[in-house]
């Protein structure tokens, strides 16, 4: 099932996705081994939110293949419900459930999913908001927290699954800049107790300090893909240094 | 020409004794037509075709011609049908609370089924995409995520077309029924006074519209709790 | 159908007299919906409380209501007026045709008014802003920023009103307007077929509300065309 390194915990192989005539994704492959940290950049459109979009499979792919912890990505929902469980997802906005106070929100998928009962998807919920040094903040509603609270709440929400995999769509973007850092703190904690990431982002610095590989996409493929190291003090292709030059002008 | 003031309290107790009628029709056809709504709803967003293209044809229906008509066609018009008469519904259609009932559900429903479809249609796509992504089935992003937002999202239009249902309601008095509109429309026909009788039940009306507004408020303000207050 | 024989041409002429109703009902709810958001949004107390009052009034209470006040009432005073110079008179009334459409007029008038508000606050304070910092004077900003930004924020709901106007021009038979419900209450009279002549009436508003919603969409359309270049 799966032809990659065995290590390798998601595989895409010859991926293509479509929106209408429009080619969002170009003939991806793309390897990433357990406990790897992979930071996805480009130029906006370039279709790096649709690649890890179609990792837990909120957009279907067109062709190819995509496997994740095994299971391979198929019109299956078996296969779709147990990648979801496996993987945990943080959005641009946060998309907390605004009716719901911050530890509901933590509760909600841990009952319905993993039929956890009451007692522990508390506890569960405590923990990890105690994680992302909030848990004074447990009884509050979204709207009443800042950007930088409610992503954190978005992580301890995606966390309280145990993922093995966590996906990170530009988590920071709709963030003031004052907010950024408590959430990359927490991201790179993350990173650091081994969590298999995918992480969309524009924060050079965070991808140079925690990211193993940088990928560089722009019009819907994969230019370049290097540790960090290489890919910032040494961009192979033309289109990646003009996006280096672009986004570290300032 | 003067102001009667004597036949203005003459008159409105007498009004008053149509309330209970006025109310019945209020409250039997809002529960039936709300039942009514949510299952053409969720008929609509189905995603069936054979499901969803009879409901928007109901609803086109419904919702394109007169509330009048729809009481005239079903009071009036039914029982030209050899079906209707011999049917198990008869001794319901052939009365005109059973028929005023029936035309106010049909109404409301198709209304108020367009009005909670824009509550879940109001719904952040990415609330759901969220849901979905910690592994919630459909039905239970459906139950926990869509409705509870959508409701709230619905509810200040929703409580415009109860008022709208009130003062619907008084056509019933077309029909023979003698709800407040009814019972009014005899006093003025036997004195002739309709200044004095007609705004007078007016400002009947007006108390009942002012009531279900309070009360819709204050169920708003209980839903709302999550939402932070405008700055 | 045969029973619709021979009365093919008395629904043609209700017909006409529907959209007539209608078109004069149009002028004067426009005229009555900018009267009272002016008034709204006016300074002064005395008109923010009168059109505070109209909305109120006209939107809480029973649309037939309102259609039975004005009639009856406008008869009486005729009547009585009448009476000072010829004692013999015993009834003068407004024609149905016209206090028909003043009261239909009057009632969604008053959701206009609403409308019409809120389209005027609903302009973004930054594009009249722009508008005032490039030179533009206060007029040439009204009728160039203004204006055009208001109509698009006023056209949904105003074809929502459009539609609760036609369908309401139903309730005018009630006091004898000559219109399609009028012809089939006549048909129904000489062949006893309810359910063919009030079918009938429901298509025929049926076609109103289909060519109404078609021209809000084209205007809309047009009104927002400049959203899809941008695309």
């Amino acid at each position: 099932m799966n032809d990659g390194n065995s290590d390798d915990i998601i595989h895409l192989e010859n991926v293509n996705k479509f929106f209408g005539t429009f080619q969002a994704l170009k003939n991806i492959n793309l390897s990433v081994r357990k406990g790897e940290r992979v930071v996805v950049c480009g130029p906006s459109g370039s279709g790096k939110s649709t690649l890890i979009r179609c990792i837990n499979r909120l957009e279907e792919h067109n062709s190819g293949t995509i496997t994740v912890n095994g299971h391979e990505l198929t019109d299956d929902v078996k296969n779709i419900d147990a990648v979801r469980r496996e993987v945990g997802m943080v959005f641009q906005d946060f998309n907390l459930f605004p009716h719901m106070t911050v530890v509901k929100n933590l509760m909600l998928a841990p009952k319905l999913v993993r039929k956890s009962s009451r007692s522990e998807a508390y506890e569960t919920a405590m923990r990890y908001l105690e994680r992302v040094k909030i848990p004074e903040q447990a009884d509050k509603y979204p709207s009443q927290l800042s950007g930088g609270q409610q992503q954190r709440v978005a992580i301890a929400r995606a966390l309280c699954m145990n993922p093995v995999i966590m996906l990170f769509d530009e988590p920071t973007s709709a963030l003031d800049p004052e907010m950024i850092s408590e959430v990359l703190d927490v991201m790179t904690d993350l990173a650091r107790d081994g969590m298999t990431m995918i992480c969309v982002t524009h924060e050079m610095g965070f991808a140079r300090s925690v990211a193993d590989n940088v990928v560089f996409m722009d019009e819907g493929e994969i230019v370049e893909m290097n540790p960090p190291k290489e890919f910032f003090d040494n961009p192979r292709s033309e289109r990646t240094r003009l996006f280096l030059s672009q986004v570290l002008s300032y | 020409m003067s102001f009667d003031i004597a036949l203005i309290l003459d008159s409105i107790p007498k009004m008053l004794m149509g309330i209970g009628l006025t109310l019945q029709l209020l409250f039997l056809s809002a529960a039936l037509g709300l039942t009514l709504a949510i299952i053409l709803l969720l008929m609509r967003i189905s995603g069936r075709w054979y499901l969803a293209a009879p409901t928007m044809a109901y609803i086109y229906i419904f919702r394109g011609t007169p509330i009048l008509v729809q009481i005239f066609i079903i009071y009036y018009g039914l029982p030209q049908l050899d079906f209707v008469r011999d049917s198990i519904f008869w001794p319901i259609l052939r009365e005109p609370f059973g028929c005023a009932i029936l035309a106010l559900t049909l109404n409301t429903g198709a209304y108020v089924s367009e009005i909670l479809r824009g509550g879940v249609l109001g719904v952040d796509r990415g609330l759901k995409e969220a849901g979905a992504a910690l592994g919630l089935s459909t039905t239970h992003r459906f139950i926990y995520i869509t409705t509870p937002i959508a409701i709230r999202l619905a509810l200040p239009a929703y409580s415009n077309d109860v008022i709208s249902l009130m003062k619907s309601t008084a056509l019933a008095s077309t029909i023979t029924l003698l709800d407040m509109t009814g019972i009014a429309r005899t006093i003025v026909a036997e004195t002739y006074a309709p200044y004095e009788i007609f705004m007078s039940l007016m400002v009947i009306y007006l108390i009942l519209t002012w009531m279900i507004q309070r009360s819709f408020g204050w169920v708003e303000r209980c839903m709302s709790r999550y939402v932070r207050e405008e700055v | 159908m045969d029973a619709l024989d021979g009365w093919w041409d008395d629904y043609f002429w209700g017909s006409v007299v529907v959209a007539e109703v209608f078109v004069v009902a149009l002028i004067l709810t426009i005229l009555f919906g900018l009267m009272g958001a002016a008034a709204k949004l006016s300074g002064n107390r005395a008109a923010k409380a009168i059109a505070g009052g109209y909305t109120v009034v006209f939107r809480g209470t029973p649309e037939i209501l309102v259609l039975l006040l004005i009639y009856f009432g406008s008869a009486i005073t005729l009547t009585a007026i009448a009476q000072i110079f010829d004692p013999e008179i015993k009834f003068v009334d407004l024609p149905p045709f016209w206090a028909g459409s003043f009261a239909i007029a009057l009632i969604v008038g008053s959701y206009a008014t609403e409308t019409f508000r809120g389209a005027f606050l609903g302009v973004a304070p930054g594009q009249v802003e722009a508008a005032r910092a490039l030179g533009l004077s206060k007029l040439q900003t009204f009728v160039h920023v203004r204006i055009p930004a208001m109509w698009r924020l006023a056209l949904p709901p105003f074809g929502n009103h459009m539609l609760s106007l036609i369908k309401d021009t139903a309730l005018i038979a009630i006091i004898g307007l000559e219109e399609t419900l009028f012809v089939a209450a006549q048909a129904i009279g000489t062949t006893n077929k309810p359910f063919t002549m009030y079918i009938v009436v429901g298509v025929i508003y049926l076609a109103f509300s289909t060519v109404i919603t078609l021209t809000v969409m084209v205007l809309e359309k047009y009104a927002n065309r400049h959203l899809e270049i941008a695309r």
